[in-house]
């Protein structure tokens, strides 16, 4: 069947071939459309094979053996999945996901309500809202290691902005506000700057959704007398819902593996409360130089999110079709 | 249902006037049809009693209440929109029971489940009711989006070209439906449309509106037989009447002042030029299957008019034109009455 369909097509291209001039490649070059595709795409495809493709199966080739990258001239053992199996047995990798974990969840709440109501009011189209609406991106404008340094200077205890503002309100002491230090305000101090930093992204997609339902479908609303309570229910989160669920997409991956501001801020201390998979990843690769036991870490927390990802865009794509 | 009422209404976008003191009044089951071209101020009408637009100045009275200055929700209309305006995420149903989910109105579920389903036989959507709104063909949503207007019993429907985006035979299928489904209800509608066969089959009464002013206003019968002047003329009539400066044909009974002489098909006679005197040559016979456009050239202006399918004029005859009652304008435009 698929090869008669096949015999079929090629007969009728053939037809078309002869029928119509030829293509300019093939008279210019003796090169055929497809090869002139393949020509075009393949400094793409090249430059992608050469810093994601080739190091990722290198990668994984290492997470089977007791490779140490301080160490190049001991001799390189196989040690088929006991790296993998380590890992998983190993309890502080599993705390390090839980505080990841722990990470993820409240930033993306956080970024979700607070990014999408800004979109909300934004969307009001007030006057001079064009304005307010570059003046809260510029977060998402920084570098992330100039946010990351600038707020270790907000946190500080003694000269903070931060603790001075919080003492303001609610009259604890500045010195006892040791937001960095301090082992249960640690996680949060990372997670008020991931959201200062990265709740404007969360906006800007949320603000395109609410952007994309027409004037009129409003209007309707209104004639068949839905409130604006039911307005927003009815039409504006729904409606908007592909869009807010996208923006969770690309901020849950992001931080499933933070790093910089982690790194910058806490370091993943005070001791190993703020340490989310990428840093324990780093002491393993860079501090304890096990090179074969981290590149196995990384292949499976690669696999995690890509797997999370995927069931999460079939979730999306349903909600898009309905 | 109810009448509707507007009285010297203004509404301007800029500097420019969409409706420029409106005068309208509806009367309690009566279906009015708007007609005019883009930018008349047609849309502009529709929106203002439905409250979409608040006029700077005059009054509408919907049911005998003041509504100029109260809030859409508050109004009870119901709304056809030119873009379908569904609802995309919700089906067909929850389209239709949208309106009567409205915590202002407090249907019991079954009193929805048992009026959309009766709104959806009316509307021939019955079959689509668990179908997502997005999953229609244009025909279908806007059957949906005028079926989501009739599950209410508002005191005025207001329909926005509801019939524009569809296609020939479904328009003249959906016109049908349209006016036996308003005698059915008894409803008052306003209908606004810059087709002249829907204006000329649905309405009761037609008001012709040129750059936000109602020119005139009357049953179609009127409105094609007496145009109050030659705008109105030229908005009626297929092919569109022939306007004709004064001594081009013969015209000795044109009443003093006509400047203008307006001519419909039915208004000239024509037959082939026997002796040597002729008025005109024919162009071209355009054969349209159940009858055909006969373009002719008296002079220098151009005519076009109906001929009968088996007519043996043909391109190049030299024929005798004579007028039969035509339409006399004066030098303003405006219709002489006969005598």
């Amino acid at each position: 069947m698929t090869e008669t369909g096949l015999t079929m097509l090629n007969r009728t291209a053939d037809g078309v071939a002869r029928a119509t001039p030829e293509p300019l490649a093939r008279r210019v070059r003796g090169m055929s459309d497809k090869g002139l595709a393949w020509l075009f795409i393949s400094p793409t495809i090249l430059l992608l094979l050469a810093i994601n493709i080739f190091p990722l199966i290198w990668a994984i080739q290492l997470s089977f053996t007791n490779y140490r990258a301080n160490r190049p001239n001991e001799l390189v053992k196989n040690v088929g999945l006991s790296n993998y199996q380590r890992i998983l047995n190993d309890p502080d990798i599993w705390i390090a996901m839980q505080t990841t974990a722990h990470f993820v969840f409240w930033t993306i709440v956080l970024q979700t309500l607070i990014g999408f109501s800004l979109a909300y009011l934004i969307d009001r189209k007030f006057r001079g809202h064009a304005f307010w609406t570059t003046i809260i991106l510029v977060p998402m404008m920084l570098s992330p290691a100039v946010v990351g340094n600038f707020w270790r200077f907000l946190y500080q205890p003694q000269i903070g902005l931060f603790a001075y503002a919080v003492s303001f309100v609610t009259g604890i002491p500045p010195t006892q506000i040791e937001m960095l230090s301090n082992v249960s305000l640690a996680p949060w101090s990372i997670i008020i700057v991931d959201t200062w930093m990265w709740t404007p992204y969360v906006m800007l997609i949320c603000l395109a959704g609410l952007r994309s339902i027409p004037e009129y479908i409003y209007e309707a609303a209104e004639v068949d007398r839905a409130s604006n309570w039911r307005q927003f229910w009815s039409i504006t989160l729904p409606m908007a819902l592909p869009f807010i669920m996208l923006a969770v997409l690309f901020r849950g991956i992001e931080n499933f593996k933070m790093f910089d501001m982690v790194n910058l801020l806490t370091g993943g201390g005070p001791g190993s409360t703020t340490e989310v998979a990428s840093i324990t990843l780093k002491r393993q690769a860079f501090e304890s130089w096990r090179t074969g036991y981290s590149s196995a870490f990384a292949i499976i927390l690669f696999v995690a999110v890509f797997g999370l990802a995927n069931i999460y865009v079939k979730a999306l794509n349903k909600v898009k079709q309905r | 249902m109810a009448e509707v009422h507007i009285n010297g209404v203004t509404k301007s976008f800029g500097e420019r006037a969409a409706v420029s003191n409106l005068d309208l009044h509806i009367a309690d089951g009566e279906f009015v049809v708007l007609l005019g071209p883009t930018g008349a101020g047609k849309t502009t009408t529709l929106r203002l009693i439905a409250g979409l637009e608040k006029p700077e100045t005059g009054k509408i009275h919907i049911g005998g209440r003041d509504a100029t200055d109260l809030e859409p929700a508050a109004r009870d209309t119901a709304f056809v929109f030119q873009q379908y305006s569904l609802y995309p995420h919700l089906s067909v149903f929850d389209n239709l029971a949208f309106p009567l989910r409205s915590p202002a109105r407090r249907f019991s579920e079954d009193a929805v489940r048992r009026r959309v389903g009766d709104v959806a036989k009316m509307v021939r959507i019955d079959h689509k009711l668990s179908s997502r709104a997005t999953k229609l063909s244009g025909g279908e949503m806007q059957r949906v989006a005028i079926g989501r207007a009739l599950v209410r019993k508002p005191a005025i429907y207001l329909m926005d070209e509801p019939l524009s985006s569809l296609d020939a035979k479904l328009r003249a299928d959906l016109r049908l439906e349209l006016k036996r489904i308003q005698a059915e209800l008894g409803a008052t509608m306003l209908y606004v449309t810059h087709d002249q066969i829907e204006a000329m089959t649905m309405a009761d009464r037609i008001g012709i509106l040129t750059d936000g002013v109602l020119v005139q206003i009357g049953t179609p019968k009127t409105i094609y037989t007496e145009p109050a002047n030659l705008h109105v003329a030229a908005r009626l009539g297929q092919p569109a009447i022939n306007l004709l400066p004064t001594g081009l044909l013969p015209d000795a009974d044109a009443p003093t002042g006509t400047k203008t002489i307006g001519a419909r098909t039915e208004h000239l006679t024509i037959e082939k030029a026997v002796n040597g005197h002729a008025d005109g040559t024919v162009d071209w016979v355009e054969h349209l299957g159940d009858q055909n456009h006969l373009h002719v050239t008296v002079g220098s202006k151009k005519l076009v008019t109906l001929t009968d399918p088996d007519t043996d004029l043909a391109k190049g005859d030299r024929i005798m034109i004579r007028y039969r009652a035509p339409l006399f304008f004066d030098a303003a435009g405006d219709r002489i009455a006969n005598r």
